[in-house]
């Protein structure tokens, strides 16, 4: 029972890190807190749906969707975020636009779905659970798992393998520097948001699928606990958001498990709160953020 | 009298809109990042709301109490979020705003859950309202003529040139969260003892980005920006029935047009603008000293 809790929790802690890495990837390397990225998640999902009701197998949906919703972001960034790169209230001023376009796609998604609560139709994924050791594991949900490494080792080597990615580092760690180096800013931020869009994307795709239940309203939770990712696992941290994905997944698992219904929030946000006030750069934060320093 | 009586529910909206959009005000001048003013306002709600209805307190027992819990509410929040600064005082509050919205849905006998308290007696009037906004506004705009005010702009600024002059930091905010909490817990109260019935999701994400729109839109220096902001949010839907379904999209749009193109927001944006055409005037009439260097001596 505890091991199935354990594998269960796992597969919905891949899904958070999967999200949570996006967020933190840009909150990272550009230092914006971009809360619209629960609403991408959940057009993300919306992208996935009509992609499989069109007709497209699962495999070329979720391509789709990370598709679109990379350039969604990387539209977002552009319109929202770009204007705002030399005011000198940049960190605040790109919190309340991100919020604003949260509400511009939630409004969107609520008209174009009629406030309806979508699901896929059956079958896109075998039902049959499989049974290892003992454990009944569905192959949605390996596929689930599946597709979170892929994307979790392709950031990788994205990141630390290839000269693109040696650019990224080099706009993380100092903006003027890596342009005085030959950096172009654009294009890293063009990456950076892109990457951000599709993994929120996948991520929307396979909640969809795992709960089999798509609306409009489906991105904030997601929002709230990506806050819950980045604080745990460190502002930034790549490492850090991917184990604290997996920890939050585990733990609201056993805590839905275990708890009277209704204490997963409480003990997840409680978690959140100490965090911030017992060692509030996180698990694996390190010098790069700061979370006492002044502000500037 | 038929128009006051007809347009009397969007006043009073208003007026309690401009009562949360105050308490969110007070820690965006200090430079605190707080959105806690929708948790800190369930509190006064809830709070007021079980006084009326399981005690039968009138309100003009429960508001005060209310402002009173919300006080030290805010107060008891400071302690740990002063040491806090910007996304990270952020996020904590928003966890805090969570944490609330949680405990409202599992205290059940308490808070009566996803019900939440039905048959308050509706014992606020729109006078009631005015005065309380009115007074609020009378505590604020002293505070802000006053050492406080200075210091809150000081530490808005930068924080550090602040602390080097000998400015407590920590006092300044704490103080700013209690006034926080104080006016939260108040229209928390007021809104409770307006609206006969109140559930939880009142007080989630959507409480904190209408506020936090409020003060953006209307501007966070001057004390009329709050009410200004909140007297937009109120009265935009109304004008723009028509596209009723699409409120959030208008809010959204607004929220992302202002920033970027004012992002001082309308009350600083417009006082600024008639300074520094002021200042011109002040300028051009320096060049010719004869006019006017005698008034200015």
């Amino acid at each position: 029972m505890l091991a199935q809790q354990l594998f269960n929790g796992l597969v919905l802690g891949a899904v958070y890190a999967l999200f949570a890495l996006g967020f933190n990837l840009v909150f990272g390397v550009h230092k914006i807190m971009n809360l619209a990225h629960g609403a991408v998640f959940m057009i993300g999902a919306f992208a996935g749906l009509y992609g499989v009701l069109g007709g497209l197998p699962l495999w070329l949906a979720v391509l789709v969707a990370a598709l679109c919703t990379g350039l969604l972001s990387v539209t977002i960034d552009a319109l929202a975020f770009r204007p705002l790169r030399t005011s000198s209230e940049a960190e605040f001023a790109v919190l309340i636009t991100s919020i604003g376009v949260d509400m511009i796609l939630v409004n969107l998604a609520l008209r174009v779905s009629e406030a309806h609560t979508m699901r896929f139709p059956f079958g896109v994924v075998p039902v049959e659970p499989l049974l290892v050791f003992g454990l009944r594991i569905t192959p949605l949900q390996l596929v689930i798992l599946g597709a979170a490494l892929l994307c979790g080792a392709l950031l990788a080597w994205y990141l630390y393998r290839t000269s693109f990615g040696r650019q990224v580092r080099a706009v993380s760690s100092n903006e003027r520097a890596a342009m005085l180096l030959g950096v172009e800013p654009r294009a890293v931020y063009f990456q950076t948001f892109f990457i951000s869009g599709a993994l929120a994307g996948i991520a929307g795709v396979l909640i969809g699928l795992a709960f089999n239940s798509i609306s409009f309203s489906m991105g904030e939770p997601y929002l709230l606990r990506g806050f819950v990712v980045l604080i745990v696992g460190g502002l930034g941290s790549l490492p850090g958001a991917a184990v604290a994905g997996l920890a939050l997944g585990i733990l609201q698992t056993l805590t839905v498990a275990y708890f009277p219904s209704g204490l997963t929030d409480l003990i997840v946000y409680s978690v959140l709160f100490l965090m911030l006030l017992v060692r509030p750069n996180g698990l694996f934060g390190g010098a790069i953020a700061d979370a006492r320093m002044a502000r500037r | 009298m038929d128009l006051l009586a007809a347009y009397q529910p969007l006043l009073d909206l208003f007026l309690i809109s401009a009562g949360f959009a105050l308490s969110q005000y007070v820690v965006l001048r200090a430079g605190v990042f707080s959105i806690a003013t929708a948790g800190l306002v369930s509190i006064g709600s809830y709070l007021a709301a079980i006084l009326m209805t399981t005690y039968g307190v009138s309100i003009w027992l429960a508001a005060p109490a209310a402002t009173l819990v919300g006080l030290a509410f805010g107060l008891l929040l400071s302690i740990p979020l002063a040491r806090l600064r910007g996304p990270y005082q952020a996020i904590a509050t928003l966890a805090f705003v969570q944490i609330m919205l949680a405990l409202a849905l599992y205290a059940e006998p308490l808070t009566g859950g996803a019900v939440g308290i039905n048959n308050i007696p509706k014992q606020v009037s729109t006078l009631g309202l005015l005065f309380c906004v009115a007074l609020t506004l009378y505590v604020l705009g002293s505070i802000n003529r006053t050492r406080p005010g200075r210091i809150f702009d000081a530490l808005r600024q930068d924080e550090g040139v602040a602390g080097s002059l000998g400015i407590s930091i920590a006092f300044h905010h704490t103080l700013a969260f209690a006034l926080s909490g104080a006016i939260a817990g108040l229209f928390g109260a007021l809104q409770a003892g307006y609206i006969y019935s109140i559930v939880p999701h009142q007080y989630g994400f959507a409480l904190v980005a209408g506020t936090l729109a409020a003060v953006i839109l209307g501007g966070r220096r001057s004390i009329w920006g709050p009410v200004v902001g909140a007297a937009i949010m109120t009265v935009l839907p109304e004008l723009a029935r028509p596209l009723a379904d699409n409120r959030l999209l208008l809010i959204g749009l607004l929220l992302v047009v202002m920033i970027v193109f004012l992002p001082q927001g309308v009350v600083d944006g417009l006082l600024q603008l008639r300074r520094r055409r002021r200042g011109q005037l002040e300028a051009t009439s320096k060049a010719t000293p004869t006019t006017t260097g005698g008034m200015r001596a």
